[in-house]
């Protein structure tokens, strides 16, 4: 089945529909109207661009331009993922990128080439897209598992310290915190996994389905997504933890004191 | 200068935190079987002593001992499994009561112990919590729980800060004298409470002035 495209002054009569919100609020003082054309502004240039910039990227389909756009990515999403944490960027950036890219290029590399039936493991509709998918999930995960794991640690530091005490190693002793981590940052990708087909059509398998799909098929494609998005989350989390604790930890199993972007009081009781 | 049944030896050791100076050139000696009761006021200190020791936190400057051997990031990791610990917070986590005596049970450390904790918990008046939780716990019964856990874990050195500032004059007595009568057990505490000072074997070292006093009845 072939896709209609939309024509440009199509999508322009689209834009009309904004007339109603846009009616809404000024009737009742919402007070939206500069959120909402400034939204609507940014979200148009982005996608434009995006657009003209992935319609290059499958044309020219080559691995190395492939690989490098793949790089920039995973680079935003660490950014983004320490940026939420409360760790210092110049500590944590390398093992969280190695981490994220660890993740995503395995699950990405096994789709592509013993699942998906592509000529190149390389090509970018498959090594951008599906990454980018993955990214900006295992992304969700691994601000919740760091934020969870490194604020435990410090607001629990009297404890963590008993177990040390009771000699425990350092992974015996971090395992706790661990497993919590994951745990929580694993919760809401089981959860709407669980519902999927239900209470949630993935936003993938409506563009897929709109775009022309055959529903079995986009329905294939889903599945091996979210079975994609749940590996490689728990293993970025898991890694990024691991990754991270050599550089946060002293040879004491303490936790440093200077990983964190804002200076925190010395909360060792004397 | 090393002496062949010293314990716990600081010399010059100083420590701050926050540019606050907690402790300077501290020198002091604990030798094997000493019962070592820790006074002065809050905040001067003391705590600190015992996580030097345990490498919780690390000095300015001076040395550290444990054994004749420098506490240091690889040996600290074998001090703290001869150092039973109970903290002033009493810092026993969350879940319940057999949970923590799984937990400290499993670890590789404790492996070759034989954790039964029924006639010690009998001992000092604990019945029936083995399934409450933690947090449900008095502030009494935690500090004892944890003295339970600390004598389960079979080791002879003894790191006790604050662990009888909830408990009732008769258990008061019953845990100081249960530490103070082990001749062969090193005991370093913390307290405010006089009937560690009721004891004959005790050696006091007075926190803020860094010196030791003659025990002074109480």
């Amino acid at each position: 089945m072939e896709t209609p495209d939309i024509p440009l002054i199509n999508l322009a009569i689209a834009f009309l529909l904004f007339l109603i919100p846009v009616i809404i609020s000024s009737r009742y003082g919402l007070g939206l109207l500069k959120p909402l054309f400034g939204s609507v502004a940014r979200m148009t240039v982005q996608l434009g661009l995006i657009g003209i910039f992935l319609g290059y990227l499958f044309q020219w389909n080559n691995p190395f331009v492939n690989m490098g756009w793949l790089t920039v990515m995973i680079m935003v999403a660490v950014f983004s993922a320490i940026r939420h944490s409360s760790l210092r960027m110049d500590i944590s950036f390398l093992p969280v990128f190695a981490s994220f890219s660890l993740a995503t290029l395995t699950v990405v590399f096994f789709l592509n080439y013993f699942v998906i039936p592509v000529k190149s493991v390389f090509d970018a509709r498959y090594l951008v897209v599906l990454g980018g998918m993955l990214l900006g999930n295992s992304l969700r995960g691994n601000i919740v598992g760091i934020s969870t794991f490194y604020e435990r640690l410090r607001e629990d530091s009297n404890h963590y310290l008993y177990i040390l005490s009771l000699g425990a190693t350092e992974s015996e002793a971090l395992m706790p915190y661990l497993r919590e981590s994951v745990r929580l940052a694993l919760k809401p990708t089981l959860a709407s996994m669980a519902t999927m087909g239900i209470v949630t059509l993935p936003g993938m398998m409506t563009g897929v389905i709109l775009g022309g799909a055959d529903p079995r098929v986009a329905i294939k494609y889903q599945v091996l997504i979210m079975i994609g998005i749940v590996t490689s989350t728990i293993t970025s989390v898991v890694l990024t933890i691991i990754l991270t604790k050599r550089v946060c930890m002293n040879r004491y199993g303490i936790l440093r004191n200077d990983v964190f972007r804002k200076k925190t009081p010395v909360r060792k009781k004397t | 200068m090393h002496t062949p049944d010293a314990l716990i030896e600081f010399s010059d050791v100083d420590l701050s935190f926050s540019g606050v100076k907690i402790m300077e050139n501290l020198s002091m000696t604990v030798h094997t079987g000493d019962k070592v009761i820790l006074t002065g006021r809050s905040g001067c200190g003391k705590s600190s002593l015992l996580s030097l020791v345990l490498g919780f936190v690390e000095p300015d400057s001076g040395t550290i001992l444990f054994d004749g051997a420098e506490v240091n990031g690889k040996n600290v990791w074998n001090i703290r499994k001869k150092v039973s610990f109970v903290d002033q917070d009493v810092s026993l986590g969350s879940g319940p009561v057999a949970n923590l005596f799984e937990f400290a049970s499993r670890l590789k450390a404790n492996a070759h112990l034989d954790f039964r904790p029924h006639e010690l918990m009998r001992f000092f008046d604990l019945h029936g919590i083995l399934h409450k939780d933690l947090k449900e716990l008095s502030g009494g019964e935690r500090q004892r729980l944890a003295v339970v856990v600390s004598v389960l874990l079979g080791r002879s050195v003894f790191f006790l800060d604050e662990v009888t500032s909830s408990l009732d004059g008769n258990l008061k007595k019953k845990v100081a004298a249960y530490f103070l009568e082990k001749r062969d057990w090193t005991c370093l505490v913390v307290s405010h409470d006089p009937v560690w000072l009721e004891n004959d074997s005790v050696r006091v070292f007075d926190f803020e002035e860094k010196v030791w006093r003659h025990r002074t009845s109480p």
